[in-house]
């Protein structure tokens, strides 16, 4: 399967499965139903995940249509913005949702229900303007006309290209949030698995936000870096690897804050052997990570 | 010196993790050191966290067991550390930010030390210890990632 496969078949991830998270939120709040809201934050959470993916699969898919006939590279960067600010109001979204499954707080229903609507709308556009690469009778106005809209993508290429000192900052704190992530994960991972005994998980259950501001921080940082040489990234199956490990080692940080078992787990209580499982299988997959991300330069590139 | 440098890094060990291949040998040494750190550096500044009042419920006997851990991950990156320094002996050894990591490795490791006698046992709060903490884990990993950067300026 190429890049461009795989775009086609990622990118209708925040779109059409980003329409049915919205439509989960929405219904249970209508329905006031706590279920499908809490189905919702879920989708949210997932979503943004896959949502890298998606993004980058868009650049291997570049790679391949670059030189083909009748492709116009300025609505080909027109999309790229346009996707890149959807994908920002999405891990927004997505990290709201994490929150309020966390710790539910009255604010995130407001909150989420502005973010996901203008998460759609944005990824409406990005999803429209990135048909129009190959039926640019669809599009309606001339989407390269710059100024109109922002242009995050540009951004950030030009922030890490223009300025030396922006990568070693970023390779800095790509470390640092390496260390909140694994090391918050780890530890409520060896809890679950009864290595740690003796503490609450009501009590560690309050670590956890760190693990995911430490997502948070690799996420930005990581995207800068495939941003000033997405080729490099796109060419190279252990990236492949590692976007796919993230989304499910990134998912396996639901399971705590969802599984009632979990929650709710006394000081000296053992857990269940499937939420064990779901430990180690959790720090299997953040080692993993590590492994691609550090094996990235010496394997998968030609 | 130099020439001690120059012989080490001429030595069977140092070439075969130059030169080793592609799968074992520098990049699997560079992983490890990676994990030796995230294990190390990320249950340390977990602890740090909590002793400066996030999740204060968890009582610091539960996390005693990290200790183990942390050293695991201590001997780790000094193992593959010094297989790191002697693949590049005189390029290390002439770089400042080499020696500025190692001191903020020792300093950080004597700030975990500190916090395992006074706060665990002694149950004093520990609240400038775990800011310090931070800081050295934070100089350090900045100095080390600086590395690559300061010796092909000073080359």
């Amino acid at each position: 399967m190429s890049g461009a496969h795989l775009h086609l078949l990622l990118n209708h991830i925040p779109t059409v499965a980003f329409g049915v998270a919205v439509a989960l939120f929405v219904a249970g709040l209508i329905k006031k139903s706590e279920d499908l809201t809490q189905a919702g934050f879920v989708a949210f959470f997932l979503n943004a995940l896959l949502a890298i993916p998606a993004y980058v699969s868009g650049n291997a898919a570049e790679f391949i249509l670059r030189d083909q006939p009748g492709m116009s590279a300025s609505v080909v960067t027109a999309h790229q913005n346009a996707a890149m600010l959807g994908f920002i109001f999405m891990q927004l979204t997505g990290l709201v949702g994490w929150v309020a499954l966390w710790r539910f707080r009255r604010w995130t229903i407001p909150v989420l229900l502005v973010l996901s609507i203008v998460t759609f709308a944005f990824m409406a556009r990005a999803a429209n303007i990135g048909g129009g690469i190959r039926h640019p009778e669809i599009l309606a106005g001339d989407p390269t006309v710059s100024g109109a809209w922002p242009e995050p993508a540009a951004m950030g290429t030009a922030l890490i290209v223009n300025y030396p000192w922006v990568w070693p900052i970023c390779e800095i704190f790509h470390f640092v949030g390496l260390c909140m992530l694994f090391g918050v994960a780890l530890l409520v991972n060896l809890r679950m698995l009864g290595f740690i005994e003796g503490v609450a998980f009501a009590d560690l259950n309050w670590l956890l936000p760190w693990a995911v501001l430490g997502l948070v921080v690799n996420l930005i940082t990581g995207m800068l870096f495939f941003l000033a040489s997405p080729d490099q990234y796109t060419q190279n199956a252990a990236f492949g690897w590692k976007i796919g490990l993230i989304v499910v080692a990134g998912a396996t940080l639901l399971y705590p804050i969802m599984s009632d078992e979990i929650r709710t787990l006394k000081q000296d209580a053992r857990a269940s052997l499937v939420a064990r499982c779901v430990a180690a299988g959790s720090i299997c997959l953040w080692i993993g990570v590590i492994f691609l991300g550090r094996f990235l330069p010496y394997i998968g590139s030609e | 010196m130099g020439s001690l440098l120059a012989e080490i890094e001429q030595s069977g060990v140092a070439t075969w993790i130059r030169e080793g291949g592609v799968l074992y040998g520098y990049p699997l040494i560079l992983f490890l050191h990676t994990l030796g750190l995230g294990t190390l550096v990320g249950l340390s500044s977990a602890i740090d966290l909590r002793l400066l009042g996030v999740g204060q419920g968890i009582p610091l006997k539960s996390l005693e067991k990290t200790f183990v851990l942390m050293w695991a991950g201590f001997a780790l990156n000094a193992a593959t550390g010094s297989l790191l320094f002697v693949a590049d002996a005189r390029k290390h050894a002439s770089n400042p930010a080499f020696y500025l990591k190692l001191l903020f490795v020792a300093l950080a490791i004597v700030v975990l030390v500190l916090i395992r006698n006074r706060v665990f046992r002694e149950q004093s709060t520990g609240k400038m210890l775990a800011a310090a903490s931070l800081a050295c884990w934070f100089i350090a990993m900045s100095s080390a990632r600086l590395m690559a950067y300061i010796s092909e300026f000073i080359s």
